[in-house]
């Protein structure tokens, strides 16, 4: 199972899916869109080291982390 | 002797420090889980520094620079010099009010991924005025 970890004001919320399943993939391909497309920025880990930012979904990535894009403070 | 007794107290308020620490991140609140969600990506190294101080340090994707981010949601990233002592400060977070945890791994990410982007949306403050070296208070 492949996690999408979305952070927001309620703290994370996860959502798994079965990247077997051309179903829940395509879900998960649904939510990825939707979520860069209100400016989420995706993140995922390529490394014990190291983190990459992501603009396409990627169904082989086991755990991919969205937040809300920044501002200046 | 007074020397002894102040080290004794501290090294007493560090240990009741971690163990609040080690129950607090047992905890389910948001907060909880914003603490466990951002050790879970931390470096090794970073994952360390943050449990022993608060805060830890990374490497901007672009210029190489170090920059240490401390616990907090706003105004808590400083650039760092080679000398290890904080220089300007960097005031940038994601919208919509995260916790703690979920700022600062927002942070991390976006100063290891795109450190240019990141520096042109956020306010610089001036140092602190009391900067330290890691490690010295």
């Amino acid at each position: 199972m492949a996690v999408q970890i979305v952070l927001d004001v309620t703290g994370d919320t996860r959502s798994y899916f079965d990247t077997n399943d051309a179903e829940s993939l395509a879900e998960a391909e649904r939510r990825f869109k939707e979520l860069t497309g209100r400016g989420f920025i995706a993140a995922v880990r390529s490394g014990p080291d190291e983190v990459l930012r992501i603009h396409h979904f990627d169904p082989g990535v086991e755990e991919t982390l969205f937040f809300p894009r920044l501002v200046g403070g | 002797m007074s020397r002894l007794r102040r080290a004794f107290a501290t090294g007493l308020r560090v240990r009741a420090l971690r163990r609040l620490y080690r129950i607090y991140l047992q905890e389910k609140t948001p907060q909880a889980r914003g603490l466990r969600l951002l050790r879970s990506w931390l470096t090794p190294r970073q994952r360390a520094e943050f449990d022993s101080e608060g805060q830890f340090e990374v490497v901007g994707s672009d210029s190489g620079k170090r920059y240490r981010i401390s616990y907090g949601t706003s105004a808590n990233v400083h650039e760092v010099d080679r000398a290890g002592r904080l220089g300007a400060g960097l005031c940038f977070m994601p919208e919509g009010g995260l916790v703690a945890g979920d700022v600062m791994l927002a942070q991390k990410i976006a100063l290891e991924t795109c450190e240019k982007s990141t520096l042109a949306l956020a306010n610089r403050f001036p140092p602190l005025l009391f900067s330290s070296r890691r490690g010295q208070g």
